[in-house]
């Protein structure tokens, strides 16, 4: 799921940056904050970070006295997109192995769907491996999935998030 | 795996804070990326250079897996999806996978059959109807 949030952050920036004029400031505490999103990339609880959508305020800067850095409090709202347990989503095929499959959805790549939990369908190897069912439906390589996230995993060292799911229930399975 | 064992979108619990906390629909995302883009596009000339691959991977994401396309269709479904009484999570997951039928709704998020929500058959068929009605004259 697509969130919107409000957030608070604190944007340094060094002495050598300050400049009188008021427009370059904002410029320098802009491009920094967008830096620093963009590195932080992802957090446990808002998931992956996608953009930020509009900069609410910022506030009076406070001088660090050992280093003459100023630190500006920012106000923003940031799209970001996280995967939740029981929620029914989107995906599509990118790794077909002998055990399950791969999938992407919005900026998560590390989906695993097992073998396990798509019972219907059976393995058949060859140049394109894919899983076909008695129903004559397939999952192979950029096929579109609908299907149900059982748990998330939060890889603190890569900043990452994995997820196994599952396309036992109703209304699970490829997608035209 | 999930560290906290009672989330469970299914039953809509997925902590206060996502209650509340506004859920955009992949067809509002599209937009607010496509409209980002946009915006780099004017500043460089490679803005596939200045964006962070989660922009990128989303955004392409979005764009194939949109419903509605037209801008006044995307705020006509959050509109119509409103009257329902839903939460911001039901109404995302409703736009976002457009159900065919009533069955296929509840299974898609369970929680709006819950007692007290008012959401019987009849009224989901025309939530239904009003969304694929929205889609038809996109």
């Amino acid at each position: 799921m697509f969130l919107k949030t409000q957030l608070s952050w604190n944007v340094i920036i060094p002495a050598e940056n300050l400049d009188a004029k008021g427009l370059m400031l904002q410029r320098s505490i802009i491009v920094r904050l967008m830096d620093q999103f963009a590195r932080k990339k992802a957090t446990k609880d808002l998931g992956y970070f996608l953009a930020i959508k509009d900069l609410e305020s910022i506030g009076e800067g406070r001088v660090r006295e050992l280093t003459g850095e100023v630190l500006f409090p920012v106000v923003f709202t940031a799209i970001s997109f996280k995967l939740f347990r029981g929620e029914i989503l989107e995906g599509v095929v990118h790794k077909v192995l002998k055990h399950g499959v791969f999938l992407r959805s919005g900026p998560v790549e590390n989906i695993y769907l097992s073998n396990l939990k798509m019972s219907d369908y059976t393995y058949s190897p060859g140049e394109n491996p894919e899983f076909l069912s008695e129903k004559a439906s397939k999952i192979g390589k950029d096929v579109k999935l609908r299907f149900m996230v059982i748990g998330t995993k939060w890889m603190e060292a890569e900043r990452e998030i994995q997820a196994l799911v599952s396309l036992e229930g109703d209304y699970l399975g490829p997608v035209s | 795996m999930s560290g906290e064992e009672e989330e469970n979108a299914a039953d809509l619990k997925i902590g206060e804070e996502f209650l509340k906390a506004k859920c955009l629909m992949n067809c509002e995302v599209a937009l607010i990326l496509e409209h980002k883009y946009e915006q780099l596009q004017q500043m460089s000339e490679d803005p596939m250079n200045q964006v962070s691959q989660v922009f990128e991977k989303s955004l392409q994401y979005v764009k194939r897996f949109s419903r509605y396309k037209n801008p006044d269709a995307v705020k006509q479904v959050r509109e119509v999806l409103k009257e329902y009484q839903l939460a911001e999570f039901e109404l995302c997951v409703l736009g976002n996978l457009c159900p065919e039928t009533v069955e296929e709704a509840i299974a898609m998020v369970p929680s709006i059959k819950y007692k007290g929500r008012g959401l019987d058959d009849e009224k989901i068929e025309k939530m239904l109807s009003d969304l694929s009605l929205i889609k038809r004259f996109e």
